[in-house]
């Protein structure tokens, strides 16, 4: 599967994957026009890691501001993780904010509610 | 397929006429034995229909069951979604107040600044132009500033501008407005206000910077403050009226400062 490296606009957030590694990385606001459009290719890609690997996955999160889609998405993304956890799948995710914006932190408390995979939020 | 239903009485009956030695040669007896066999097996279908019928409304309940599971999992999920998007409605409005807060305000003293004094400012002209009542203004300047900064240090400057921008709106009227123009000078705008009304507000604040005078380590620093004041007069821009509360606020200082010199 080729590695994802899609630049942040104004509206829409970094996001490069790496195979070899094991790891995607989000960074940035989100509210672009067509989210759907925008991270099935993210969504496809963990979809296909998930299905033909066995190492770790890590998703790396510095996300600020999300639109109602986005939130639907990383919804949709936290699920495949969970469900690949309950599979026995060694998955992680580090959702990285500034410390002077602890709203973020709350934010990504709500998403972490459901998952039972290891979930950290850091303080930068 | 045995049967497996129950014998009740009247077939125990029946079972035992039939095998009866006193009714074998009856006339009828074949023939009940006939029927005998066939009520046997059609309660054998009959039983096998209601298990198929009881099996198949079984899977229905579960299917009901399992689309009623996937409804409160998606209700359960739309609800997080739209709780979640709510956070971030409030988390962008509460960021917008605080960028309308910094647009509008001073970071050192919280006063408005200049650029939201000079946005009512056009407001106020804006309606005397339409004739709807004119309006005063001040421009206030702390006098020997630099003095302070020079000998006491910037924070202690800083320190000395908050304490008088906090005597500054104080006494004013609610509907009065002060802001920091910039350095150690403020502007006080007063719609609807004369040069009376306008001079009698300097004079409670300079009052009050009287009873309570600035204490930098203990000890009284006085503040006093040059005050230059004018009215609108019709047809004039922003620019005149500026030049001309300016110009006052120079008399002022070249008078010996500690005043209010009118235009």
């Amino acid at each position: 599967m080729q590695d994802l490296s899609i630049s942040a606009t104004a509206a829409a957030p970094a996001i490069t994957t790496d195979w070899s590694a094991g790891l995607v990385r989000l960074q940035g606001d989100s509210y672009p026009e067509n989210a759907f459009e925008l991270f099935q290719p993210l969504l496809d890609w963990i979809g296909a890691f998930l299905a033909s690997e066995s190492r770790p996955l890590q998703l790396e999160l510095r996300l600020l501001y999300l639109n109602t889609s986005s939130v639907r998405i990383m919804m949709d993304a936290l699920d495949q993780l969970e469900a690949a956890h309950r599979r026995g799948f060694p998955v992680t995710v580090r959702w990285y904010y500034d410390a002077r914006n602890e709203r973020v932190a709350e934010l990504a408390e709500e998403f972490r509610e459901d998952c039972t995979f290891p979930f950290d939020i850091i303080a930068e | 397929m045995s049967s497996v239903h129950d014998k009740d009485a009247f077939d125990l009956e029946l079972e035992a006429a039939l095998a009866n030695p006193a009714w074998q040669d009856h006339p009828l007896h074949a023939l009940l034995q006939q029927l005998q066999q066939r009520y046997a097996e059609r309660t054998t279908i009959l039983e096998r229909l209601t298990r198929i019928a009881d099996q198949y409304q079984l899977a229905e309940r579960e299917r009901g069951l399992s689309f009623a599971q996937r409804y409160e999992r998606q209700l359960r999920q739309l609800e997080k979604i739209v709780r979640i998007s709510d956070q971030y409605q409030h988390m962008l409005r509460d960021l917008n107040n605080e960028l309308q807060r910094t647009a509008s305000h001073d970071l050192l003293t919280g006063l408005f600044n200049r650029r939201y004094l000079f946005d009512r400012l056009s407001d106020e002209l804006a309606k005397a132009v339409r004739g709807q009542g004119g309006f005063a203004l001040a421009m206030g300047d702390v006098d020997f500033f630099k003095q302070i900064n020079d000998s006491c240090g910037h924070d202690v400057g800083d320190a000395a501008l908050c304490h008088v921008a906090r005597m500054i709106e104080a006494p004013l009227r609610e509907y009065d407005l002060c802001g920091r123009w910039g350095g150690e000078e403020f502007l006080l705008l007063f719609p609807a206000g004369d040069l009376e009304s306008a001079q009698q507000a300097i004079q409670r604040i300079r009052q009050q910077l009287l009873d309570q005078p600035f204490i930098h380590d203990g000890q009284i620093c006085p503040l006093t403050l040059s005050f230059g004041c004018t009215t609108y007069q019709h047809g004039e821009s922003i620019t005149a009226i500026l030049k001309r509360v300016d110009e006052a606020l120079y008399r002022a200082k070249h008078a010996g400062r500690d005043c209010i010199e009118l235009a």
